[in-house]
């Protein structure tokens, strides 16, 4: 006889960890399935200071630790498994993992977002190997190098700005012929003598085969031009993480699950938390209150079920 | 089981004694390498019996990493009679390292 959880989180960022831990702390017999360690997103930040309560910042990582024991505390339970299919019509939903099969009577999506790629032919391979989404991550390596940033929003903006204090040279590729990035970033990047420029532009090819050596960039009228590099920053924005419940639940047309405050989704019994729900503002302080309104609902839900 | 950090000379001692060795080059100041740790910990109690599983951190064994041709971090390296047999570069999951040792060890 297969376990049957009351709840199963798929996720273990900030979202899913609150989930977990008021679903422990109400009783429910619940499970985080987590693909690497917990945190997320904000794993790979640093220093987080708008999280309230830590008045000293605190690093992303142990926040996310942190946010694991807690909910380990009071009894939710962890497993360090790739979820690969989901029935989430199913009674009781079933979720297809790495480590096995689980079975849940709810299920709380807590996939988060991850750096929405160019989608180039061998960028996959190449990430880590000069192609990157994150400049406060891997920005350091490229101390005196020519690095080149893909995007013009807030993010771009703040990478190439990043960057320009490391790298000897950053080239930024947009599309449009000015930045979409708020007016703190403009001026201290136009001030910076080692950034350029290149409007109207697209990378359309990555160059290397071990490494990244090169991209072509091609601009508004046609003309490519091979630029040299030894890293690409890519800057142009998210996508959520929704390609297990595609065709199941209700997706907006950029990917995110439709589901409001009450984080109820389209199928009963399932609830969405965090960056991958439809909302307006993505923070760590967003989706841990999403955790707990998952929780409320789907008490409800046993309940009546 | 944690997975134990090495110096150059356990390197060297290990690449003698027949037994496959996973080798993960990390730095301390490498975010993505920490998001690694507690699965690579959890694949050094799965895989203890067939494999050697430790860490190398780069910032230490400079020399090492250097001759190694580590170029970026986390690097995973799986070698057998002192000879590297294939490496991957920050797997984005546990099951990702498993499907790598798989694939490479037989």
């Amino acid at each position: 006889m297969n376990r049957v959880y009351d709840m199963v989180v798929v996720g273990g960022g900030p979202g899913g960890y609150t989930a977990a831990l008021y679903a422990a702390r109400a009783g429910l017999d619940v499970v985080v399935l987590e693909k690497l360690s917990a945190g997320g997103q904000m794993a790979l930040t640093e220093m987080i200071d708008n999280y309230p309560g830590f008045d000293e910042g605190i690093d992303g990582f142990e926040l996310g630790e942190r946010m694991q024991r807690g909910a380990e505390r009071f009894g939710a339970q962890t497993e360090l498994a790739e979820v690969l299919s989901m029935d989430l019509k199913a009674e009781p939903k079933h979720v297809v993992t790495s480590e096995g099969d689980f079975y849940g009577r709810t299920v709380v999506i807590a996939t988060g977002a991850g750096p929405r790629p160019l989608g180039l032919p061998g960028e996959q391979a190449l990430t880590g190997r000069g192609v990157h989404y994150c400049a406060a991550c891997d920005g350091m390596r490229y101390r005196g190098k020519t690095v080149v940033v893909v995007g013009g929003g807030n993010s771009a903006a703040a990478d190439a700005l990043t960057l320009s204090r490391v790298a000897k040279k950053v080239i930024v590729v947009h599309r449009r012929d000015t930045l979409r990035a708020t007016k703190v970033y403009h001026e201290p990047l136009m001030r910076a003598e080692n950034v350029e420029f290149r409007w109207n532009s697209r990378v359309t090819d990555l160059m290397g085969q071990e490494k990244l050596t090169a991209v072509m960039v091609e601009n508004g009228s046609g003309v490519r031009q091979e630029l040299a590099c030894d890293g690409l920053f890519v800057s142009i924005g998210r996508k959520p993480s929704t390609d297990l419940v595609r065709g199941q639940t209700e997706l907006d047309e950029n990917g995110y699950i439709v589901a409001g405050e009450s984080t109820e989704t389209s199928i009963p019994g399932v609830y969405a938390v965090g960056d991958v729900r439809t909302k307006t503002v993505r923070q760590v302080v967003t989706a841990v209150a999403d955790g707990a309104c998952a929780v409320h609902h789907a008490e409800q839900y046993l309940a009546e079920h | 089981m944690a997975a134990v950090n090495i110096n150059e000379k356990r390197f060297q001692e290990l690449m003698g004694e027949g037994k496959a060795v996973l080798v993960d080059y990390w730095a301390p100041w490498c975010g993505y390498c920490r998001r690694i740790g507690p699965a690579y910990d959890k694949i050094a109690d799965q895989f203890g019996g067939e494999l050697a599983v430790v860490k190398v951190n780069i910032d230490e064994a400079m020399d090492l990493a250097r001759r190694e041709q580590i170029e970026v971090i986390p690097t995973l390296v799986l070698y057998r009679d002192g000879k590297a047999l294939a490496s991957v570069v920050a797997p984005e999951s546990k099951a990702a390292i498993e499907e790598f040792i798989r694939n490479n060890l037989n």
